[in-house]
This record gives C-alpha cells, sequence and structure tokens, in this order.
C-alpha cells in the first residue's frame, strides 16, 4: 500500500544532500562560481559606450570646423583619435579598427556658416557592430544639435531677432524607474536571472543520467521509492542550492553594487523559489530523458543556458526583438522571471503586475516535472 | 609510434562519431543556435514601444508624432489619460510615453512650446539611444519650424549642420549580420572547449585513464589523440555554419578569405581545446568540469569585445581581454568575414592566437606528463 507523505522522498533528500556535502569542491563551485561571476561582470561589463574612437578629416580648417571638433573632443562618448587630411586614410582607419566613428567636414563648411546657409558634414560608421555604429551615429547628432543650437542664437541676435527663441520646439526628458540611467541597475539584475538559469539546470541534469551511467540507477528502480519521490528527493537540494545562490547575488547586488531596489522582497524571493524549482526540474527533465552525462550537459547547455541568454531579455527590450525571438522569448522561463526581477528592483508597485508572470513559472514547474516524470521510466534498457 | 598515435586517434574519431546525441548537438549548435541566436542579442533601438498621449491633438503635434517612426520607434498605443500611461509603463508594455500637453499648438505659435516624454530607464542603453533620437527629431523640426517662420522675413534657409550618416560594412544596420555571425564564433569556443573536455572527463570517470596512463602512449599522444577528432570537427561545422546559415539564410556578405578564416580557426580550437583538457584535468568529475568551464567561458565571452567595445572597459578588463584568444578570434572573425581583411590587418590577432594557443598548449602537455608520472 503507498503511503502517504513525503518521507521517501525524504530520505532521497538525505542521500543527495550527503552526496552533495561529501564533495566540498563540487558544492563550493556551486555557490562560490556565480558569486565570482557576479562580481566579475557586475563591475566590468558596462554596457555604457563611451570614448568611442573617433577621427576628423577637416578639409575646412576655419574657426568654425575647429569649433565644431571642439564639441567632439569635450563630449565624453567621443575619445579622437587623430585628425586625418584624406578620405581615404580615413576609410583605412575604420577598416583598421582604429577609428570606429570618421567625421569628414567639407571645404566650405564655415564659408556656407558665416554666410547663414546650411551645411553638412559626412559621418561614416563602422557597422560591422551595428549597437555601437547606431550609437556613435547618434552621438554626432547630439553634438551637431548642440553646435546649431549655438549657430541659431548667434544667428538670430546678429538679425535682431533676440528675442526669438532658437528651440521653439522642446522635449523634456523625465527617466523613470533608473532615473541617472545607470547600467548597473540593469546589468546586475539581469545576470541574476541568466546565472541562475546557468547552474541549477546544468548541476541537476546530472543527477539522473549520473546513475544510470554508473549503474546505481538500479538501486532506485527496485527501491520502493515512486517516480515522483525521485523527482522530489533529488530536486529538494538543488533548489535549496540554488536558492542559496539568489540569496548570495541578491545580497551583493544590494550591498556590494548598491542596485536600485524599491519593490518587494517577498515578491522576488518568491518568484526565486519558483524560479529554482522550475530551472532544477529542467535539469532533470533532460537528465531523465539522456543516455550520457554529456549529452545532458550539452542540452542543457543548448537547450536552456544559451536560450536563456540571448532571449531573457538581458541586453534588449523584449519589444524590439523580431517575430522569431519573441516566440522563443515567450518559451522560456528566464523570460518571465527578468520580468519579476527587473520590476522588483527597479519599478516596485505591488504583486499585482507580477502576479501573471508568477503564475506562467508555477505554471512552467508543473509542465516540466510532469515531462519529467514520464522520462523517468522504471525499467531497464 | 606512428600507428600508435594513428591507433589512438582512429579510437577517439569512432568514439566521437557513435555518439549520436552528441552529434546531434554540434548540428543544433552550428544551425539552429545559430538561426534562434541570429535574432536574439542585440541592444540597437528598433521598434522601441511608445506610447503616444497627445492632448492637443493639432496639426503641430500630429506632424511632431508622425517622426516617431520605424524603423526606431513604433507607436503601440494611444493613452487617454495620465494614469493610462502609468500603466502601460508599470506593465512594460510601453518603453517610452510621448505627451503632448493641451497648450502645444498655441505655444507653437510663440515659439516656445514643450512637450515631455517620459522613458523607461530600466533598459539604459536603449533609453539613453531613444532620448538622443528625439532630442534630434525634436531639434530638426523645430529648426523648420523657425525656418518657417523667418522665411517670410529673409531669405530661406539658416545656419545649420546635418550630419549625414554612412554606415560601412551593414548600411542598414541588419543586426543578424552581426549576431548570426558572433554565434558560430561563440559556438566555435564552446563546442571545442566542450567536446575536448568531456573527452577526458570520460576516460577519468569510468577509469579508463589509468589504462591509457599505463600503456606505451607518451603524454603528447594521448594529448593530440584528444584534441585532433576536434580540430578536424568543429572549424569544418563553423565554415559549413559560415556559409548555410549565415550567408545562406540571413544573407550576410562574405567577404574575406575563407581559406584564412579556415587555417586560423583551426588553431584557435586547438588553442581552446587544450584549454578545455587543461580544465578537464583539474577536475573530479564533469559536474566540476563544467563549472569551471563555465568560470572561465563566460567572462571570456562577455570581455571578447563584442558586447562592450573594448575602449568603453575598465583599464583592468581591457588589458586582460588581451589575454582572451576568444576577444582575437571575434576581432578576426569579424575583420575578415565581414570586412574582408586580409592578413595585413588581423597579423596581430593571428599572433595572439598563436601565441596564447602555445602557452595552452604547453599548460596541457605539462600537466599530461605530471598525470602520467
Amino acid at each position: 500500500m503507498r503511503r502517504l507523505g513525503l518521507d521517501r522522498a525524504v530520505a532521497i533528500a538525505r542521500k543527495e544532500t550527503r552526496q552533495l556535502l561529501r564533495d566540498p569542491a563540487y558544492l563550493g563551485l556551486a555557490v562560490v562560481v556565480p558569486l565570482l561571476l557576479i562580481l566579475l561582470l557586475g563591475y566590468q561589463l558596462s554596457l555604457d559606450v563611451k570614448g568611442l574612437l573617433v577621427a576628423v578629416v577637416d578639409h575646412d580648417r576655419s574657426p568654425w570646423s575647429r569649433a565644431y571638433i571642439d564639441g567632439v573632443v569635450h563630449s565624453e562618448y567621443f575619445r579622437l583619435v587623430g585628425v586625418l587630411d584624406s578620405p581615404e586614410q580615413a576609410h583605412e582607419w575604420i577598416r583598421s579598427g582604429r577609428a570606429r566613428v570618421v567625421i569628414d567636414i567639407p571645404p566650405d563648411f564655415g564659408r556656407r556658416l558665416s554666410g547663414g546657409l546650411s551645411t553638412s558634414v559626412g559621418v561614416t560608421v563602422d557597422g560591422s557592430f551595428p549597437t555601437r555604429g547606431q550609437i556613435g551615429a547618434g552621438y554626432v547628432e547630439a553634438i551637431s544639435a548642440l553646435y546649431n543650437q549655438r549657430l541659431l542664437r548667434e544667428h538670430l541676435a546678429s538679425r535682431g531677432a533676440g528675442d526669438a527663441s532658437p528651440w521653439p520646439v522642446q522635449m523634456e526628458l523625465a527617466v523613470w524607474y533608473n532615473p541617472t540611467l545607470e547600467s548597473k541597475n540593469f546589468v546586475v539584475p539581469g545576470l541574476l536571472v541568466v546565472i541562475l538559469m546557468i547552474f541549477p539546470p546544468l548541476l541537476s541534469a546530472l543527477l539522473i543520467v549520473r546513475e544510470r551511467e554508473s549503474g546505481t540507477i538500479l538501486n532506485l528502480y527496485c527501491s520502493p521509492a515512486g517516480r515522483w519521490d525521485i523527482l522530489v528527493g533529488k530536486a529538494l537540494p538543488y533548489v535549496a542550492v540554488s536558492f542559496l545562490d539568489f540569496l548570495v547575488i541578491f545580497a551583493a547586488s544590494i550591498w556590494l553594487f548598491r542596485v536600485r531596489f524599491v519593490g518587494e522582497v517577498w515578491i522576488l524571493s518568491t518568484g526565486a523559489l519558483l524560479y529554482s524549482v522550475c530551472t532544477v526540474g529542467l535539469g532533470l527533465m533532460i537528465s531523465a530523458s539522456t543516455r550520457s552525462q554529456l549529452a545532458a550537459m550539452l542540452a542543457t547547455f543548448l537547450g536552456a543556458v544559451a536560450p536563456a541568454f540571448t532571449f531573457s531579455g538581458i541586453f534588449t527590450p523584449a519589444g524590439s526583438l523580431d517575430a522569431v525571438g519573441r516566440f522563443v522569448s515567450r518559451l522560456i522561463p528566464a523570460t518571465y522571471f527578468m520580468d519579476v526581477v527587473r520590476g522588483s528592483y527597479l519599478k516596485g508597485g505591488g504583486l499585482a503586475p507580477y502576479a501573471p508572470s508568477l503564475l506562467v513559472l508555477a505554471l512552467y514547474c508543473g509542465v516540466v516535472y510532469v515531462a519529467a516524470w514520464l522520462a523517468l521510466r522504471k525499467r531497464l534498457g | 609510434m606512428g600507428s600508435r598515435l594513428a591507433a589512438m586517434i582512429r579510437k577517439e574519431w569512432s568514439q566521437l562519431f557513435r555518439d549520436v546525441p552528441i552529434l546531434l548537438f554540434v548540428v543544433w549548435a552550428f544551425t539552429g543556435a545559430v538561426y534562434t541566436g541570429g535574432h536574439g542579442i542585440g541592444s540597437e533601438l528598433r521598434n522601441y514601444p511608445t506610447l503616444v498621449l497627445d492632448l492637443s491633438r493639432g496639426p503641430t503635434s500630429r506632424e511632431l508624432l508622425s517622426r516617431f517612426r520605424a524603423p526606431y520607434f513604433k507607436v503601440v498605443g494611444y493613452a487617454e489619460s495620465d494614469a493610462e500611461v502609468v500603466r502601460w509603463l508599470d506593465a512594460g508594455r510601453a518603453s517610452l510615453a510621448v505627451v503632448i500637453p493641451a497648450d502645444f499648438e498655441r505655444r507653437a505659435q510663440r515659439g516656445n512650446a514643450r512637450f515631455q516624454v517620459i522613458s523607461d530607464g530600466s533598459q539604459s542603453m536603449s533609453a539613453t539611444i531613444a532620448g538622443a533620437h528625439i532630442a534630434s527629431i525634436a531639434g530638426r523640426y523645430g529648426v523648420e519650424l523657425l525656418e518657417a517662420r523667418l522665411g517670410g522675413t529673409g531669405r530661406a534657409g539658416l545656419p545649420q549642420v546635418d550630419a549625414r550618416v554612412r554606415v560601412e560594412y551593414n548600411p542598414n544596420l541588419v543586426e543578424t549580420w552581426f549576431s548570426g555571425l558572433l554565434e558560430v564564433l561563440n559556438q566555435v569556443t564552446m563546442i571545442a572547449m566542450l567536446l575536448a573536455a568531456a573527452a577526458m572527463v570520460r576516460e577519468r570517470e569510468h577509469g579508463t585513464l589509468e589504462h591509457l596512463l599505463v600503456s606505451p602512449l607518451r603524454p603528447w599522444e594521448l594529448f593530440a589523440a584528444k584534441v585532433v577528432p576536434v580540430v578536424a570537427l568543429v572549424p569544418l561545422a563553423a565554415l559549413g555554419s559560415v556559409f548555410g546559415i549565415v550567408h545562406g539564410v540571413f544573407g550576410t556578405p562574405i567577404r574575406g578569405s575563407v581559406a584564412l578564416f579556415y587555417a586560423v580557426s583551426v588553431v584557435y580550437v586547438f588553442a581552446m581545446a587544450s584549454l578545455g583538457l587543461a580544465i578537464a584535468m583539474v577536475a573530479r568529475n564533469l559536474g566540476q568540469a563544467m563549472l569551471l568551464l563555465l568560470l572561465i567561458l563566460y567572462p571570456m565571452m562577455l570581455l571578447s569585445g563584442a558586447f562592450t567595445p573594448p575602449e568603453a572597459m575598465g583599464p583592468l578588463m581591457r588589458y586582460a581581454g588581451l589575454l582572451s584568444p576568444v576577444r582575437h578570434y571575434v576581432d578576426f572573425g569579424y575583420q575578415v568575414l565581414f570586412k574582408g581583411n586580409g592578413l595585413a590587418y588581423v597579423w596581430p590577432d593571428v599572433l595572439g592566437i598563436l601565441g596564447l594557443g602555445v602557452i595552452l598548449f604547453g599548460i596541457s602537455v605539462r600537466r599530461f606528463a605530471r598525470l602520467a608520472r
């Protein structure tokens, strides 16, 4: 007769815990590696694009062109690497990567501006890294806008129309959630999501297939433990490790990185717990359906870790993914946890905005464990 | 001696090719993963979800709003009230809201109109780019209004500088051109390390490493036998992926020398496989090996210069990155395949890969020799 209760699952959990504790190097790595990663990447992975290498070809060499170049020099976004003589040389610099942006000032630049006429500068951007190219182009436009503003003010004053505003339409920019636009507020929570998707599933993906390789799975087959007991028993210690990872990274993000946190800890923790159950279950599902540890590891890597990195929105707002990207992003749990994490850190606002994502995560857990249960047959072969 | 090595290589080779799941994963890594990966990463501004709250509803505001257009912005909704704006931004359905006050039309006539832009700063980079774009939209529109107003009094035109942007190599800034290639280069890195490390850990876990160590095989022969199948397989798979997916599906122009790319990829895979083996020898089991691998792999990939340009990194990482073969390989890959540069341009990268390869190879073989003693 099947007894009620969890004691069989608990017994398996105790065995797994003991196994985990007996390999301190392994356990140490499982906690220390995520911490090291967040320290290393959190401090060094800045997404702020500053100091882009820019070269200028000045055909004009007038006070006007020098004033324009001054604007480039004084911008923190650019580092002027040289004033060149010929467009060919500029092309060469872009090609070799010595400059990412080249600004070409035409010979009649100063003459036209002093005559009250409009002119243009040629901006050549290295497009091999599109984001960088777009940002570079954007910065040049911003610098031109500043220069234009000054030109207009002087021009209007000289025409005796000094009372007219040179800027009839003005934008007031309000930045919500991350007013200082610091990338750490965006990178560190994103890393939390990705790191929790790397280690727990990779570790749990070895759990069942390892026993299969070493033959000890027969012990489980012969034991009275049911499939659910095995899954729950194996999952529990690893969910605990994963949650521990979460706590460590969370603490680091608050006290070390001083990331803004305006939400509720319990909502984030609930999300992290669901996510941990889910990621460990994903590993178990893969583990139950593969035949070698190596295959399990690769499957987890390509099926769980890599998509989380690419599609969870750590670098891209989900809204700007294309159709394929959006579709994939809706299929992976990291997207939903990212929602809860970014929201909890930067937006807050109670449970209501995050309830749907939490619900999807819970559903995901159910699906993953049922799939693992189906894949885990108690039979030989 | 030659036959010994050949026999060992044959053993590794057939072991690799008998492992169907592994082969399937290698195939997926260079096809499906590259295809999906090509659609993912990228933080450039595209179809930025924008919400509009227009309280003025005049011709001036309509004209201004019409300039929020593709490819940068995509208007996803029209709000009726402030509360609605808050709801859309809180839910993350829009990342940007443009609010035009009721007196916009009237003040535009007088030359001091204002409108408000509320930006979701949680994606700080996109928010920064979006802000810059809107500033230039507003600036340009303002100049047009001014020109129209002053047009009657004097000659048309105002002293203005227009930045005419031309993008080399990728004129339309197609993201998949970039990220597809990056995905291939990253897969080369990962698969080379994983396959080599796995081949070693497998021997250790099955206890067959001892057999090999007491066999007449020299350490370097054992080492070579583990590396050769990986070196034979991975660069070829990368070539297939570059032509099949990156060029074939994404339409990325391949401008450079394929032979050069292949040759350097062989050296690179050799270096990364050596690194994988070195890690596998430190680790006791597959789990440990994997954790160590990731600890090394992720920072190397993130600091490869593909996500953040090297010049924007902290000085520590900028120089540490030079010690990472990944950094050289990514730079090399883009320069050769994408820009069509030859050895005259990429020799520093090739030198870096060669040098680091020799060092990694040396470390690995030494560890092997110590193991054999």
